[in-house]
């Protein structure tokens, strides 16, 4: 019976391609051709045909090409859309490379334009009839539908009140379709509808907005208002679920659906607040003007629809972006129960009516649902309080009163179906505020040279999409490079800080204060012994190319790495705890790697005790000169024996004051748990890395293996006074989960961040001097924050004034020797002698890291970049490549390329 | 028009040589099959058609390296082939909605999501297969290949063709009784 059905297999029709398609297949490809030929060495092959490019309507007649087309043949068809051909070529904008994807995209985007009119069209006939049967006392609905018999006369004539974009991707399309008798029918339909209701549909939508305005003043029902605000956009945005559909799993990044949802919201929007009005609430509540339901009038019908969001890939971050209008913050209020009305509640507030005020918005909200949803991270709360709380105090949360709250999130709502897609957890903080250095001129935080930030983003955008913004730690892409400061000569003062002031490239009004620090680089001479313990996670979760055989690949270059007398031991947990390898000395490679070859996949996550017996191998072999390290490898499941969080935190915290320090490599998407590998590895003395291909491992552990692996001070903290008479606004980039009371600066029992050997860390705030413009008003009563600089002025006579003349601030820097545990202080002021006038004067890795930057600031969607985009950013960066040893930055760039378009 | 009468593979080398019409005239006759296997893949016309579209820009820019090892069908075939795989495996990473509710959405024009899922129920237990003996299956009863064909396609030996097509009715057996 089966062998029946497949043999059927064949018999099933596959539906013909579009003609439309299969035009701009054959043209992207003949263009391919010609952009090969050109490359080709012509004279070589002399053929004048290869020379020759003709045009697209060269292409030879076809036989019959479609099984449906009935008598009609492709030549008819060519012919027939013959005369839009030159306009259709300009149109595809076909670059000489069209390997490129861009003239693709183009072409998709032009299907998605027509599917928007079509669907525009088709959503606004039905609420003109119905306006017409309540106007008129002739019944038209039933009629109207009917298609006229005659050819149709509306084909030609665009229909009034459709714009630009709409109309012209329509009109191919009906010139296609209009000579030839059978054509794709629904075209045909919708041009018929077009074209009989036409010169009406203008008349008959204002009447449409009227009567709706009147209906919503005669009810006063503010919900009602609301949620009539909310459609036309939250819903466009949004995408049907129904729930009987049990397989339809609505991703939450459905690149296909999304753009396209984005496309009909765009087109929306473009067509104004009339129809927003208009959209609301037909009379009878069935048709409804968003064009997602719209399509199908059941599924509005039926309650059992769920609205999900669909993040349409966010476009890129402006201020006009993500500066949300204060009724933003209307939906954070956990007043606003239904979902619809939630997510519609930042929409009305467009007062333009653009997509990218829209969009991140809803992105954000759908990005943070979905964390919510996890309920395992309290993600809804403000600032890093949350995370504060489970780092036993010890990091800082932003003081979030004080921010300038130019951004806010709405505060999300579970969605009744959580989605079981992407199960990565990240734990969002705000970005830093702008501060007002009368009031605050002090800035303090802990170093952090994790990179595992710019590894998941990098990955995502090489799947095409953006990252989750909380995912998007602007201090560790910037430190994820090797930046080529001056290092320090010896390892007594391990740090030798680089600072340059500069222009901000996105403000040309602010400056950059630029923090480099170069770490002592061990020679391998100095090198200490190494004691490694493999913790590896062997549960089935690891089975897929990129997770357990990765990290086995990534061990084995690991050991290369080590010198004979180090030792390595290997612990594996799944279903059960098991020692894969006895502490051995490197000096016995082959047992390593065999026992690194025989890990497999496979079994639950119940290791009891993985994480202790780790500890007990690591204190067997333990080396009192030498560094202790445990290095866990794993996708994400931390059931390792201590599943409480902050229970296992203290145990590591614990074994870290006895000398075992923990790094993790993390591995996989789908199951990564970013915050707990964050808190872990903070807490564990250790650097939590994402590794996503072989070549982050080989940079991971090879290229740094000995700043991984070998620390050369610990509890690294920064701290920056601001001059108020030089500065009257200051900003730290990134380290939103780093940051530290000021108090805490001295206190050498606060844990801080770590640094490795020849590791670099940068730091970049973005001033504001006093010259320029401020971005707060100052306050009209009582101590102003304008004046209070030139009150303390006058007032403060002492020489500190006299010192910080001039001085930008004051840079200060506490860390400990790996095996010391009270701290050392190393100063510098930032002074004139470190500014540069021009971005230009600034030393390249400045400029990259800059660049770098606003690139995290963009991924972000910070609101502090005004219209610098990502081509700004690649301009930035391509002029400060340097020496890019390793093709870090080159890799940059292409990223910026994939956001660019993936934010499109 | 160049070539109208000629085999493909007569037309392929020229094409290879850097003809262009003849290249033209290979692309109008086999896009629909090209674009026919992308759909028994995708199951999605917008899809299918943006997959062809990627075949025929990767043979545009692969032709020249032609060669004429295989006939001109198989190699355009095995581009397909690996294109509409690359497709399927990037697209595996996003849940997309079921492609009724999809084309309810935003495909106002072709047929409706009935028509265009014909014998849906078949050809969704064939793509719910482990994407090797949904590769099989295809290959072997929805492009009428010999075994030794599909095996060349797929890379493996034809053992294995069969064997995954073995497992293939073995499971198809089992969701179709289910499904009834």
């Amino acid at each position: 019976m089966t062998e029946d059905k497949l043999q059927h297999l064949k018999g099933l029709a596959a539906p013909p391609a579009r003609a439309e398609a299969r035009e701009r297949a054959l043209a992207a490809a003949m263009a391919a051709f010609d952009a090969a030929a050109s490359d080709a060495d012509l004279a070589a092959r002399g053929s004048a045909a290869a020379v020759e490019v003709s045009p697209i309507v060269g292409l030879p007649p076809t036989p019959n090409p479609s099984p449906r087309g009935g008598g009609e043949s492709a030549a008819e068809k060519i012919s027939a859309t013959t005369p839009k051909d030159a306009s259709g070529a300009d149109r595809l904008k076909l670059t000489n490379n069209p390997i490129v994807r861009r003239p693709r995209m183009q072409l998709t985007r032009f299907q998605y334009g027509m599917a928007a009119s079509i669907a525009a069209l088709v959503v606004a006939a039905p609420i003109a009839m119905h306006v017409m049967r309540d106007a008129q006392p002739r019944p038209l609905a039933p009629e109207g539908w009917s298609p006229p018999a005659e050819a149709p006369r509306g084909a030609a004539s665009k229909p009034r009140g459709l714009d630009e974009t709409v109309a012209k991707p329509a009109s191919p399309a009906s010139v296609a379709t209009a000579p030839t008798s059978s054509g794709v029918p629904a075209t045909h339909d919708t041009q018929r509808i077009a074209g009989r209701d036409a010169p009406t549909i203008e008349a008959l939508r204002r009447e449409a907005a009227q009567k709706q305005a009147a209906d919503a003043q005669r009810r006063e029902d503010s919900k009602a208002k609301a949620e009539a605000g909310a459609k036309p956009t939250a819903d466009v945005g949004a995408v049907v679920k129904t729930e009987a559909d049990k397989d339809a799993k609505v991703g939450n990044r459905l690149p296909h659906a999304a753009e396209r949802a984005a496309e009909l919201e765009a087109t929306t929007a473009r067509k104004g607040n009339r129809k927003t009005e208009a959209g609301g609430e037909t009379p009878q509540g069935t048709v409804r003007l968003d064009s997602g339901r719209g399509q199908e009038p059941t599924a509005v019908a039926s309650p059992s629809v769920t609205v999900a969001a669909a993040p349409p890939p966010p476009a890129a971050a402006s201020p006009s972006v993500a500066v949300a209008p204060p009724s933003a913050m209307a939906p954070a209020k956990p007043a606003v129960p239904p979902r619809a009305q939630f997510m519609g509640g930042a929409a009305p507030s467009s007062a333009a009516p653009s997509r990218n005020l829209v969009v991140p918005d809803q992105s954000g909200a759908a990005s943070r649902s979905r964390h919510v949803g996890e309920a395992k991270i309290a993600d809804g709360h403000p600032v890093g309080d949350v995370l504060a709380g489970q780092a036993g105090g010890k990091l800082h949360s932003a003081p979030h009163d004080q921010r300038t709250a130019t951004y806010m999130p709405p505060r999300p709502e579970p969605a009744p179906h959580q989605v079981e897609e992407n199960r990565d957890q990240f734990q969002g903080a705000p970005d830093n505020p702008v501060k007002q250095v009368a009031q605050e001129p002090v800035s303090t935080f802990s170093i952090d040279v994790d990179t595992a930030s710019y590894s998941f983003a990098r990955r995502a955008l090489n799947g095409g999409r953006l990252p989750p913004k909380d995912a998007v730690r602007v201090e560790e892409m910037i430190n994820y490079f090797p930046y080529d400061y001056t290092g320090p000569e010896t390892a007594d003062v391990p740090f030798q800080p680089n600072i340059s002031v500069f222009p901000a490239p996105w403000n040309s009004a602010h400056q950059l204060v630029h923090i480099g620090l170069k770490g002592y680089e061990l020679k391998s001479t100095e090198r200490p012994r190494a004691n490694i313990v493999l913790l590896i996670d062997t549960s089935g979760s690891m089975a897929p190319e990129d997770r357990l055989p990765l990290l086995k690949n990534a061990f084995r270059m690991l050991v290369d790495e080590l010198k004979p007398d180090d030792t390595v031991s290997i612990v594996t947990y799944a279903g059960d705890t098991r020692v894969a390898l006895e502490p051995t000395r490197v000096a016995d490679k082959g047992r390593i790697l065999s026992a690194i070859a025989s890990l497999n996949a496979g079994g639950g996550t119940y290791g009891e005790g993985g994480i202790k017996k780790a500890y007990e191998l690591a204190e067997a072999s333990f080396d009192a000169k030498g560094v202790n390290r445990i290095v866990l490898g794993t996708d994400g499941d931390f059931n390792i024996g201590i599943t409480n969080r902050d229970e296992l935190k203290g145990y590591i915290e614990r074994k870290r004051d006895k000398g075992i320090y923990l790094s993790i490599v993390g591995v996989g998407r789908g199951n990564y748990n970013d915050a707990t590998m964050q808190a872990l590895a903070q807490n564990g003395n250790g650097a939590a890395a994402y590794v996503d291909t072989l070549s982050e491992a080989h940079k991971v552990l090879v290229d740094e293996a000995s700043s991984t692996l070998f620390p050369i001070a610990k509890d690294v903290k920064i701290q920056v006074e601001f001059n108020p008479a030089v500065v009257s606004e200051y900003r730290l980039i990134g380290y939103e989960t780093r940051l530290l009371k000021r108090e805490d600066f001295n206190n050498d029992k606060v844990d801080a961040g770590d640094v490795g050997s020849g590791h670099t860390v940068t730091a970049i705030y973005e001033v504001t001097p006093v010259t320029a413009p401020p971005s707060v008003d100052p306050l009209r009563y009582g101590g102003t924050a304008a004046s209070e600089p030139q009150r303390r002025v006058g007032a403060d006579t002492g020489p500190r004034e006299a010192v910080a003349a001039g001085e930008l601030g004051f840079f200060k820097l506490r860390y400990k020797l790996p095996k010391e545990d009270t701290s050392r202080l190393l100063t510098l002021a930032i002074g004139p002698q470190q500014t540069k006038a021009t971005i230009a004067e600034a030393p390249a890795e400045a400029r990259f890291s800059a660049a770098v930057a606003a690139f995290g600031q963009l991924l972000r969607g910070a609101p502090y970049l005004g219209s610098f985009g990502y081509d700004d950013v690649t301009a930035l960066a391509q002029g400060a490549r340097g020496e890019d040893r390793f093709g870090y930055r080159a890799e940059f760039l292409n990223l910026v390329r994939l956001a660019k378009s993936a934010a499109r | 028009m160049a070539g109208e009468g000629d085999s493909d593979d007569a037309l392929a080398a020229r094409a290879a040589a850097g003809e262009r019409a003849a290249f033209a005239c290979l692309l109008a006759r086999h896009y629909d099959r090209l674009f026919r296997l992308a759909w028994r893949w995708t199951g999605r016309r917008a899809t299918a058609e943006d997959v062809a579209q990627d075949v025929c820009v990767k043979l545009a820019t692969a032709i020249r390296g032609f060669r004429g090892e295989a006939s001109f069908a198989t190699w355009a075939t095995r581009i397909a082939y690996t294109t509409a795989c690359d497709h399927l495996k990037a697209a595996s990473r996003v849940h997309l909605l079921a492609p009724a509710d999809m084309s309810s959405l935003v495909e106002a024009s072709g047929e409706t999501p009935e028509q265009e899922m014909q014998g849906s129920e078949l050809w969704d237990q064939v793509r719910a297969l482990a994407p090797q003996q949904r590769d099989a299956v295809l290959l072997v009863y929805g492009e009428d290949m010999s075994h030794a064909e599909a095996a060349a396609v797929m890379g493996c030996t034809e053992k294995t063709v069969s064997w995954h097509l073995h497992e293939a009715r073995k499971r198809l057996k089992v969701s179709l009784a289910a499904t009834g």
